[in-house]
């Protein structure tokens, strides 16, 4: 079986960018269990996307709304956050209606390959 | 010209070149204000440089370089990005100097300030801050919003625009049309603050953004129709403030209205339309300039109204044709158009539909519509004025007491 770990924060962490992982946690990370990791920005770095009936909605700031569930991620490459914005609108358009999807990057990681 | 007007008119240019540089927002801003600081220490004494874009720009990337090294002990990224500067492309070491030609970047950096992906008031704070030159103090007292809140908002979202790769650049062609009409959203945001209010003069800054942007792209007619808009609009600033009160526009004494700015706007206008290509701005720009004429042309006016209702779908737009509307088919015409309309939450709805309601003899509605304006108006002049017509329309026992209660003491 493959697992997802999701790490919540209590709050906007203004200086995590500036800190390095802790070394217990890198040990953690680097055993052979562990297939892959991201490290994100925080979430004043996030930009959350909606389909409005074909129209694409940006929302500045992360994915907030408790009747939704995280239903997956997907990691991909792209040039700046135009690239990524324009990949998550492609894929709105083959996600059920209502989906969201919150653009975050990333801050370091660490991904096996297919 | 005085250093405070060279400082604000270079502030935007050395910013958005440093930001190029530099690649980072706030290393460039810091890296600015001390070029700043250090040219307000020695131009007085040794004269302006003959290229003080050149001087300030070499300045604040020296600096912004001597900074960065002592603080090499920061992430790999930092040091990756002192070894860009020192090896890029751009001249070697310290010896981009004075005769250097700058590129004038300043519209990498608004595309950049009014990317979709930050709120729109943090678009505004932002614009104002980078291009305007505006202090963080200023645009906390424009919006009335404590200093901590204003510098954390500025602050996040230079920090996003890092993180996130939100990017420095003109957006490319099919991107276009959608970004522009973000930053002039953005601009005449700020100027319409700027009317209604009057503490910081953003309506100023606005046409000061205006005209940068016209600079910049000469050939986009939405562009120089919002600078024409903006300067028919505010060409009758002198006019619009009586004895503290908003002064309609057919009670205004025209001796007051600014004829250059009114040449300049009609002009920008002339070369809008030469393009051949019609946009909301246009289009509003055209309609300023027919309430400018005397008399007014209320059917053309309303037809325009029409136009870019169509265009926008906006409420708001519609509420104007209803005044319009009254001028050619009488108040209770405009009311009717008025009557389908979901402004509740819109202050000039209310008072737009008192005036109306009191033309046409309602004046118990017309009171209950003005209460309404009241409650919502933001501006000292706007109360007033509304007081004024409140009193107006108050139930009077004895009709002759009405004249002397409106006089007020």
């Amino acid at each position: 079986m493959q697992y997802a770990l999701l790490a919540y924060n209590p709050s906007e962490d203004t200086d995590r960018a500036s800190r390095p992982i802790s070394g217990a946690l890198a040990g953690m990370l680097d055993r052979p269990d562990v297939t892959g990791w991201a490290r994100l920005h925080a979430a004043g770095s996030a930009t959350t996307v909606r389909n409005d009936e074909g129209r694409m909605l940006l929302t500045d700031g992360p994915f907030v709304d408790s009747k939704e569930y995280l239903a997956g991620l997907i990691l991909i490459e792209a040039d700046d956050l135009d690239g990524a914005l324009a990949t998550a609108a492609e894929l709105l358009g083959t996600t059920r209606p209502g989906t969201a999807i919150e653009v975050r990057p990333i801050l370091d990681g660490r991904f096996r390959g297919a | 010209m005085a250093l405070d007007a060279v400082f604000r008119d270079q502030w935007g240019r050395v910013l958005a070149t440093l930001v190029g540089i530099l690649g980072d927002i706030e290393l460039a801003e810091d890296a600015a204000a001390e070029a700043f600081a250090v040219a307000a220490e020695r131009w007085p004494g040794d004269g302006e440089p003959a290229n003080p874009t050149g001087w300030l720009v070499t300045t604040a990337r020296n600096r912004a370089i001597d900074d960065l090294r002592r603080r090499r002990i920061l992430a790999g990224k930092t040091k990756l990005l002192i070894r860009d500067i020192e090896t890029g492309p751009r001249p070697q070491g310290a010896v981009m100097d004075e005769a250097t030609v700058i590129q004038d970047e300043r519209l990498e950096l608004i595309f950049t300030c009014c990317h979709p992906a930050l709120a729109l008031d943090v678009q505004v704070a932002l614009t104002l801050r980078t291009l305007g030159g505006l202090s963080t103090d200023e645009i906390a007292l424009a919006f009335l919003v404590p200093f901590e809140t204003m510098s954390k908002r500025l602050t996040r979202a230079k920090h996003k625009i890092r993180d996130a790769g939100i990017p420095f650049a003109v957006p490319p062609d099919h991107r276009l049309p959608d970004r522009l009409a973000a930053v002039l959203a953005v601009v005449y945001l700020i100027f319409n603050q700027g009317w209604g209010g009057g503490r910081v003069d953003l309506a100023a800054e606005a046409i000061h953004l205006g005209r940068a942007l016209a600079g910049l792209m000469p050939d986009e007619p939405e562009v120089l129709a919002l600078l024409a808009l903006m300067l028919l609009h505010d060409a009758r600033k002198a006019a619009r403030l009586r004895d503290g009160r908003i002064v309609p526009l057919d009670d205004q004494d025209r001796s007051l209205w600014d004829t250059r700015q009114i040449d300049e706007g009609r002009a920008l206008l002339r070369r809008a339309m030469a393009r051949e290509r019609s946009g909301p701005y246009l289009v509003q720009g055209a309609i300023a300039d027919l309430h400018l004429q005397e008399p007014r042309d209320w059917r053309q006016i309303a037809a325009l109204y029409q136009t870019l209702a169509r265009q926008t779908g906006s409420p708001i737009v519609e509420m104007n044709r209803a005044v319009a509307v009254a001028e050619i088919d009488g108040p209770q015409a405009g009311l009717a158009v008025l009557d389908g309309l979901d402004l509740g939450h819109y202050r000039y709805f209310h008072s737009t539909r008192a005036e109306l309601l009191r033309r046409a003899g309602r004046d118990a509605e017309a009171h209950h519509a003005y209460r309404r304006a009241l409650d919502l108006a933001q501006t000292e002049p706007e109360q007033r004025f509304l007081a004024d017509r409140l009193a107006e329309t108050a139930p009077s026992p004895k009709p002759g007491e009405r004249r002397r209660r409106a006089a007020g003491p």
